[in-house]
């Protein structure tokens, strides 16, 4: 147990300079006070809403910059903090210590991840601000038209919160992983982007094997890998059933999503680990 | 393997595969030695001669193709030998946002060092590199000789008893490599064992027990610095007030027992003596 304690307590050095590093960053700043700019201008594209309710198109379009940017973020941050300990040989000076290299990368990881929380629960609070004030709004509207007040749940938001970041919690584990085996930031942003859409597209592979067809074996297989290996990122994108509709969604659905991405992001921790165990540095 | 190594290396050879056909480069070839405890051992060699490999490979951060590493007794690239070990690389870079304290208290927390001592320590080795007063500096503001000096208050946070350290006055000026010579007869002082890879010859000499030299991977001579240098068939004899008849009288006699005189010079004092003797006020804290 001392020695669980003293692996953590490395690790969690490593989190925390990594996390000083990377909250310094202007490329963090620049997507952060994009996403807000895109949460706060929600309001003034409601005219957009395609015939859902108001608060429904004013959620989605801060989800979606929510998703886009947090997206990027994760990619471009956690290859970038990952290849700046290598290529400056801050590494060299960090792995000569009586620190395992799985205790680095799960440094590096929780370091970052703590910055897409960041990330993630500010975007939530302001969009939090956005949907009271506008309800508030619309429900002295509906009181002079007889309509029925819109509402929206704050627990519900909190939960899609956290999903988000697990979401983005499991891509900072895939470029981590993607990272420890690339040679070159650029090699490890853009495999680390086509894992991203694969993720977004993993859903089409699990539909095409639940509906009957005549696919030959290794059709059939490939798809079985790829429902299995490659995290669906699809299923975090929930947010509109959570804070407009709660009822919808059982906690135990909720639950399973959050368990399905702490499985992902625990094994490509295990299979950066390995990959990185190897590496010359 | 003696008991008295500190790092005991024997048949290490390790090829590095280059290109897309994976053509073998071998770095370091069948490299057999033993480094004393207790001593300063400087590590030599021309560039790419494979000695930062080596050190590499002893520090587990490059696997070696063949061959078994033991430092202090323990397997080399386990954590526990890493324990007893502090790494000075060469040109180091930090995080340029910390401050020298932050850092080696970083390094110190990395090391194991208990939370209640940390602050002590960190004390300690920033007073032995001569940093305490930039300590609240960031590293950003740094120059070349005070990055070496907190990258040795890093190495040496966790009382190491092997201490590594890989060109540590490269683009250090005189004043700031004699500080860091210093701070190693220091560090010697007190029992620790001081690996050097140096291209400062000059300091080398002044400073280490035992020298290796290796070429192209391959060691190519070993032992203690006076031995090495000596030359057994010559001998040196300083004299002052010597007057030319003194000296005819002294060749005569030298001549007279079958002894040849080479030459007879003033001796001279080294450049970096004379340039530390004149610029003792310039430091670069």
């Amino acid at each position: 147990m001392p020695d669980m304690n003293a692996r953590l307590t490395r690790s969690s050095w490593i989190a925390r300079i990594t996390f000083l590093e990377a909250i310094r960053q202007r490329f963090f700043a620049f997507l952060l006070v994009l996403s807000a700019a895109m949460v706060v201008s929600s309001v003034s594209f409601r005219f957009m809403d395609f015939g859902h309710s108001e608060l429904k198109f004013v959620a989605d379009f801060a989800f979606g910059g929510m998703f886009l940017f947090g997206s990027v973020l994760a990619l471009v941050m956690t290859a970038q903090l990952f290849f700046a300990e290598i290529d400056n040989r801050t590494a060299l000076t960090l792995l000569a210590k009586p620190l395992s290299r799985t205790e680095f990368l799960l440094g590096k990881f929780l370091g970052t991840w703590a910055v897409l929380g960041v990330f993630v629960f500010s975007l939530a609070f302001l969009q939090g601000v956005i949907l009271w004030s506008r309800t508030q709004e619309l429900i002295v509207l509906a009181a002079e038209t007889g309509r029925v007040a819109p509402d929206f749940s704050v627990s519900g938001l909190a939960a899609f919160a956290v999903l988000q970041w697990f979401r983005l919690g499991v891509v900072a584990a895939m470029v981590l992983m993607v990272s420890a085996v690339a040679r070159t930031f650029l090699f490890a942003v853009i495999v680390g982007a086509m894992a991203i859409v694969a993720g977004q597209l993993q859903w089409l592979a699990q539909e095409a094997l639940l509906k009957p067809s005549d696919a030959n074996a290794l059709t059939k297989g490939l798809l079985w890998l790829s429902s299995r290996v490659i995290p669906n990122l699809q299923q975090f994108n929930i947010g509109d059933t959570l804070v407009l509709d709660p009822t919808a969604i059982s906690g135990d659905a909720v639950w399973s999503v959050v368990l399905s991405g702490f499985f992902y992001l625990v094994a490509f921790l295990a299979l950066a680990s390995l990959a990185f165990r190897r590496r010359e540095i | 393997m003696t008991a008295t190594s500190a790092i005991s290396v024997q048949g290490l050879t390790k090829d590095f595969r280059v290109g897309l056909r994976g053509l073998k480069l071998r770095a370091v070839d069948n490299l057999t030695l033993e480094i004393p405890r207790g001593q300063v051992f400087g590590l030599l060699g021309p560039n790419g001669c494979g000695k930062s490999t080596t050190l590499k490979i002893v520090l587990g951060l490059v696997p070696a193709t063949t061959g078994t590493i033991s430092i202090l007794g323990s397997p080399s690239a386990t954590a526990e030998a890493r324990k007893r070990t502090g790494f000075l690389p060469e040109a180091p870079y930090f995080h340029k946002f910390l401050t020298g304290r932050e850092l080696v208290e970083y390094c110190a927390r990395l090391s194991g060092v208990p939370a209640d001592k940390v602050t002590a320590a960190v004390e300690a080795s920033l007073e032995l590199a001569a940093m305490t007063e930039a300590a609240n500096r960031p590293i950003g503001t740094y120059s070349k000789g005070m990055l070496q000096r907190i990258g040795l208050a890093q190495a040496i946070v966790h009382d190491p008893e092997l201490v590594i350290l890989d060109e540590p006055t490269a683009g250090v000026d005189p004043v700031g490599s004699a500080a860091i010579g210093r701070m190693i007869h220091a560090m010697r002082a007190k029992g620790k064992t001081i690996v050097l890879c140096s291209h400062l010859l000059g300091q080398v000499e002044q400073v280490c027990d035992r020298v290796a030299i290796m070429d192209r991977g391959r060691l190519v001579l070993e032992g203690r610095v006076d031995e090495v240098l000596a030359q057994r068939d010559r001998h040196v004899i300083t004299v002052e007030a010597l007057s030319p008849a003194a000296r005819a009288a002294a060749e005569a006699a030298l001549a007279a027992h079958g002894a040849t005189v080479s030459s007879i010079t003033h001796p001279r004092r080294s450049l970096e003596d004379l340039f530390r003797e004149l610029v003792t006020g310039s430091r670069d804290a």
